[in-house]
């Protein structure tokens, strides 16, 4: 970039409570990515802060950035980023893992998960054996595997047609009314609608941040 | 939490066999050959040790040539109190050719005295070797070298049989135990006869003597050496015309020899183990690309550095060290077919193993760790995006 220093975002500023289901909406280009980063601690803010559960995640190194994103959030991405020569039970396994949690509790907790997202006869497959729906599905067994508060979602009806991608949303709902603060990073509103608050971006501002009451459904 | 990296690491090598096989050929190679030729480098040390001192410690050689004859005949006998020598044999050696049915067989005639078979400590099989009174009288008696009853009597017992040398027919009187190879042939073709008689018999006062003396004790050994070189200076024209030499020094400089050689042979080989390396360090940098997004995958999902770090260092270790196994495998059959194929035994020694095991680990974690941490030192985010 040299000299010229891109700003992403700039001068935004908002709070998601515990338990809430937020929208990120905007077009490319408007930050969204960049937003859906910082807040995953997978990349740290240049200036200003990020207070996630009331630390201080800008003073973070990269160590506990790693143990923030183990336990606290759970990603499911738009391509499922599940590792294709895994079983489904295996890709599940792995946040657990890197948690250290001990084998057989492990376990447990995976194949509950998969048989909670639908797919306890499914653990034994491959990603490529299963359909984009169950794929999805595994990575969302794989966002809660170590009972996160957040799951972040970018974009996580993006590779499916709208009948699973609905099914994934109400997957994603339910989760939501189990406690789970749900973030869904989109640029499609029809999907934003799902959420009771939608905060659009435009050009790394917040163009507008609404509750669901104040919509027009 | 080791052995998932270990699964981890497992699984990935074995989902790309050919190419983890591929990847470890030179570690195959480097360490079969280093294994191989450091074990026969010793077995040889180890045999050539053997065969000398089986000849005895206190033994010294002199080997002396006087070709205008200044050297009385007895002149060992003149300094055998002072220079403690306890016993001496001279030996002058002449190859004779034997036609046997068309065959052609070499023999070596050995001329000696009585003392021959205790200095080279011989063993006699059946007969006698050859006394004082075989000397003095210079009756044509002859002892044979263990093959000779095979190459000249048709197997048969060669005792009482007749041996023409030279047109000299001699009595066999006795015949000597197996002694092997050594550096100066074959000494079971060997045909022991008098000293006197085989100078005559050949003419040779002018050819080369080498005396077998063996000092009163091993601590007099340098005494004798001193003693006896000081005497042939004193009367041969010159000091290069004689050579002398205990066994101790033969097998000094055998042993500098032979682990100077086996050395630079394995140091030769263990460039294959460098090139091997680098071939390693090649194959993960290329794996760490192609799986930047599993990396990054990985992070998301709450990998720290050191994880992803040990994860690839172990996948590094693991192909080394499957290169070293093979390479083990390799060299044991390797050593089995020498022992098999020819009559000398190499035998790989425990050290040997562990030391070849270690290496391999060692250059994977050599060359292991610059892949392994550009890996783990991929931005999550930039890894995520990785096509």
């Amino acid at each position: 970039m040299g000299d010229v220093l891109v700003k992403a975002l700039d001068g935004i500023s908002f709070e998601i409570e515990e338990g809430e289901f937020v929208a990120i909406v905007g077009p490319s280009g408007s930050g969204k990515s960049t937003l859906m980063n910082i807040l995953g601690c997978l990349d740290i803010v240049t200036d200003g802060t990020y207070k996630l559960n009331q630390k201080m995640i800008n003073e973070y190194d990269e160590n506990d950035l790693a143990g923030i994103r183990n336990t606290s959030i759970g990603f499911v991405f738009q391509q499922f980023n599940l590792l294709p020569s895994f079983t489904a039970l295996e890709n599940v396994l792995i946040p657990l893992t890197y948690a250290r949690v001990h084998r057989k509790e492990r376990e447990q907790t995976a194949k509950a998960l998969l048989t909670q997202v639908g797919l306890g006869d499914r653990m034994y497959h491959k990603p490529t054996e299963l359909s984009g729906g169950q794929q999805q599905r595994v990575s969302i067994a794989r966002a809660l595997a170590n009972n996160p508060e957040i799951i972040l979602a970018d974009e996580p009806t993006g590779a499916l047609d709208s009948k699973t991608g609905q099914e994934v949303l109400s997957l994603l709902s339910q989760l939501n009314q189990q406690g789970k603060t749900i973030i869904i990073i989109t640029h499609d509103m029809a999907i934003a609608q799902h959420a009771r608050r939608i905060i659009r971006l435009k050009d790394g501002l917040v163009e507008s941040d609404a509750r669901y009451e104040d919509f027009d459904v | 939490m080791f052995k998932e990296y270990f699964s981890i690491a497992w699984r990935s090598v074995t989902s790309h066999k050919i190419r983890a096989l591929l990847t470890t050929l030179g570690v195959v190679i480097g360490v079969s050959s280093v294994i191989l030729l450091l074990s026969l480098g010793n077995s040889a040390k180890a045999e050539a040790e053997k065969q000398i001192r089986s000849i005895g410690s206190n033994l010294i050689f002199v080997s002396v040539s006087d070709p205008i004859g200044v050297l009385p005949s007895i002149w060992m006998d003149e300094i055998k109190e002072s220079a403690k020598i306890a016993y001496y044999s001279p030996m002058v050696q002449r190859p004779v050719s034997y036609s046997i049915n068309g065959v052609n067989t070499e023999v070596t005639i050995s001329g000696v005295n009585e003392d021959y078979d205790y200095v080279s400590s011989l063993t006699m099989t059946s007969g006698r070797f050859l006394n004082k009174l075989d000397i003095q009288s210079n009756y044509p008696v002859a002892v044979v070298g263990s093959k000779i009853a095979d190459s000249l009597f048709a197997g048969a017992d060669p005792i009482g049989k007749t041996l023409v040398i030279n047109g000299v027919p001699f009595e066999v009187i006795g015949e000597v135990g197996a002694r092997g190879q050594n550096f100066s042939g074959d000494n079971d073709m060997l045909v022991y006869i008098s000293y006197d008689y085989a100078l005559n018999l050949f003419s040779s006062r002018a050819f080369m003597t080498t005396y077998y003396i063996t000092s009163v004790t091993e601590a007099s050994v340098n005494t004798t050496l001193a003693k006896v070189s000081a005497y042939l200076d004193s009367v041969l024209p010159s000091n290069s015309l004689y050579r002398a030499f205990s066994q101790s020094q033969i097998l000094g400089i055998m042993d500098t020899l032979m682990s100077l050689l086996t050395s630079l042979l394995a140091g030769i080989a263990s460039i294959s183990l460098l090139v091997g390396g680098i071939g390693i360090m090649n194959i993960m940098l290329v794996t760490v690309r192609e799986r930047t997004r599993e990396i990054g995958i990985r992070k998301a999902l709450g990998a720290k550095r050191s994880q992803i770090l040990l994860q690839f260092l172990i996948e590094a270790v693991i192909i080394t060290l499957l290169g070293g196994l093979i390479g083990l495998g390799i060299a044991y059959m390797g050593a089995f077919l020498i022992s098999a194929l020819s009559d000398f035994k190499v035998t790989i020694g425990l050290d040997t193993v562990v030391l070849a095991l270690l290496f391999s680990i060692s250059i994977g974690l050599i060359f292991g760790i610059y892949p392994a941490n550009k890996a783990s030192l991929l931005e999550p985010v930039e890894a995520l995006r990785y096509e």
